[in-house]
């Protein structure tokens, strides 16, 4: 991925990105699709949202190992999914977990875009995926067996297109014909607001009228769930009360909770959006993307390189703090993730840090990974769209270290001019994608 | 076990970790602002340890490990039957380092 330099001046940059937008015009979002653990399909999603539902629940098990040697026993986990009742591709069944979870939330956002693939130029119909894991339920499986039985030659011949973390999108593009710019972004927790940024600087460079951006793992397997408990990142306070782990920003959090799904938006230039009369959600305005060439799974308790990283994407989208309504907090859960956050963010915005609307959508998803990015972003364009803001669940004793005005247990009515995506993970690399009301 | 062997046993673990002699490691010494361990290498650490003596450390538990000695401390009670850890219990909190 190429980094915008930390040291460009927001002036620069602003210059630049006007200079690169006369090419592909405004980047608008014109359909969304989701599958979460508090809702499948954009529709169920958002009224769960806004009811501030906690999608977290104890985890049955993993068979066949018992959930005693877990130090966490919750995910946020999607109950229930049969792919065939979502997807009519038969190459759906050869695809893992993630995979699926892909064609569900793209085919919603295409079918919601109303583009029609048929009538387009192929070519210029970009896939862009956000993936942190891949195919790890075919993984582990495959390498199990393997050590178990001593027996290569039954390894199963579509274990490495499944594990290769570019299936996902590879599949999308094979299911609708997409034959433009199509590849994979894997950068941990942060993918997916990655995969946003991308796919606007694709078609801002006219490479592409249309990206089909989606974000989508699903993880919680026995071997990924084991190591992010040895890595003691998840909540383990919570096991008798799972609706309760899930909780940025507040005094008792100890950890974030991992879910799994996808989000699909739908990006397109103005001008080919407007040509086919099609409805605007939002519209993506500005991107960053840097490394804190720090540590793999710390961030700098300073907070001066998450907040360069939100002033470098409000200077490529021209715009200044003070028109940012909303911020879609990247808050895990974790202790120094939200504090650290918190800190940049009233770095950046100062006095008007207290007045920002800002939600935690893991709050209610917990953090699906590769997929939180493109569920933030939803979340974020909803919240422009119909001026409704979801609660951040579980947010009931403020901690001091975190404490904003502008996060709240409950639903925030607004209008949102402009807002901020923010996502950061490991390997040091944030993002910070800003998303606007649409105004031709 | 007795108490002298545990703090050998984590003294060379520390050792074997920070590559450095280990008379050089003093029961005093903070594991992070005099050995430079950051919350990650901490939890790397404790692993060595749950495998050297067959122990489980609770989240919750890290909090009050902070000195060579409060480790050596704090696996030898776990080791003794008959007393009890910092915590006493398993499931409680412990403080997330992660984003």
């Amino acid at each position: 991925m190429k980094l915008t330099a930390a040291t460009a001046s927001g002036k620069k940059r602003h210059q630049n990105a006007r200079g690169i937008h006369a090419m592909g015009g405004q980047i608008v979002v014109t359909g969304l699709g989701v599958i979460s653990p508090i809702g499948i399909g954009v529709s169920e999603f958002w009224k769960a949202a806004l009811d501030g539902r906690s999608g977290v629940s104890a985890i049955a098990g993993f068979d066949p190992f018992p959930m005693d040697g877990y130090r966490s026993k919750v995910a946020a986990q999607i109950h229930g999914f049969s792919p065939e009742r979502y997807l009519d591709n038969v190459q759906a069944e050869r695809v893992d977990r993630y995979a699926q979870f892909a064609l569900v939330a793209a085919k919603e956002a295409l079918a919601d875009s109303g583009l029609q693939l048929a009538n387009e130029n192929a070519r210029r119909v970009g896939v862009i995926v956000g993936a942190g894991m891949g195919g790890m339920v075919m993984g582990e499986r495959e390498i199990t067996q393997l050590y178990q039985s001593l027996r290569p030659h039954r390894v199963h011949p579509n274990f490495i297109p499944v594990i290769t973390l570019n299936s996902a999108s590879g599949i999308v593009a094979m299911a609708h014909g997409a034959k433009g710019p199509n590849y994979t972004i894997s950068t941990a927790c942060s993918s997916s607001a990655h995969a946003l940024g991308q796919a606007m600087q694709c078609i801002r460079e006219g490479r592409a009228d249309v990206v089909i951006t989606v974000g989508a793992d699903a993880s919680i397997t026995p071997l990924v769930f084991a190591g992010f408990c040895s890595l003691r990142a998840l909540s383990t306070k919570y096991n008798e009360q799972p609706e309760r782990a899930s909780r940025p920003f507040d005094r008792l959090r100890d950890g974030f909770v991992m879910g799994e799904g996808a989000g699909a938006l739908v990006l397109e230039s103005s001008a080919h959006a407007k040509k086919r009369k099609a409805r605007i959600y939002a519209e993506v305005a500005g991107y960053a993307a840097t490394s804190e060439a720090y540590h793999m799974v710390i961030p700098r308790e300073d907070g001066e390189e998450i907040a360069a990283t939100m002033r470098l994407a409000m200077a490529d989208a021209g715009i200044t703090p003070g028109q940012i309504d909303y911020i879609n907090a990247h808050a895990t859960s974790t202790s120094i993730g939200d504090a650290v956050e918190t800190k940049a963010i009233r770095q950046v915005f100062r006095s008007r840090a207290e007045k920002i609307a800002i939600s935690a959508t893991k709050s209610l998803v917990g953090h699906t990974l590769g997929a939180a990015g493109a569920i933030g972003g939803i979340a974020t364009v909803l919240a422009i769209h119909t001026g409704q803001i979801h609660p951040t669940a579980n947010y009931e004793d403020p901690d001091p270290a975190c404490a904003l005005r502008g996060i709240t247990a409950s639903v925030q009515e607004r209008k949102v001019r402009a807002a901020l995506l923010n996502a950061f993970g490991f390997g040091s690399n944030n993002a910070a994608v800003v998303i606007k009301r649409y105004v031709a | 076990m007795s108490e002298r062997d545990v703090t050998q046993k984590i003294l060379a673990a520390l050792a074997d970790y920070l590559k450095r002699d280990r008379a050089t490691i003093r029961l005093d010494h903070h594991l992070r602002h005099d050995l430079g361990l950051d919350s990650m290498a901490v939890i790397e650490l404790l692993y060595k340890i749950e495998e050297a003596f067959d122990i489980q450390i609770p989240d919750q538990d890290l909090v009050g490990l902070s000195t060579v000695a409060s480790v050596a401390s704090y696996v030898e009670q776990r080791l003794s039957p008959g007393k009890r850890s910092t915590s006493g219990k398993r499931d409680r909190p412990v403080k997330g380092k992660k984003k």
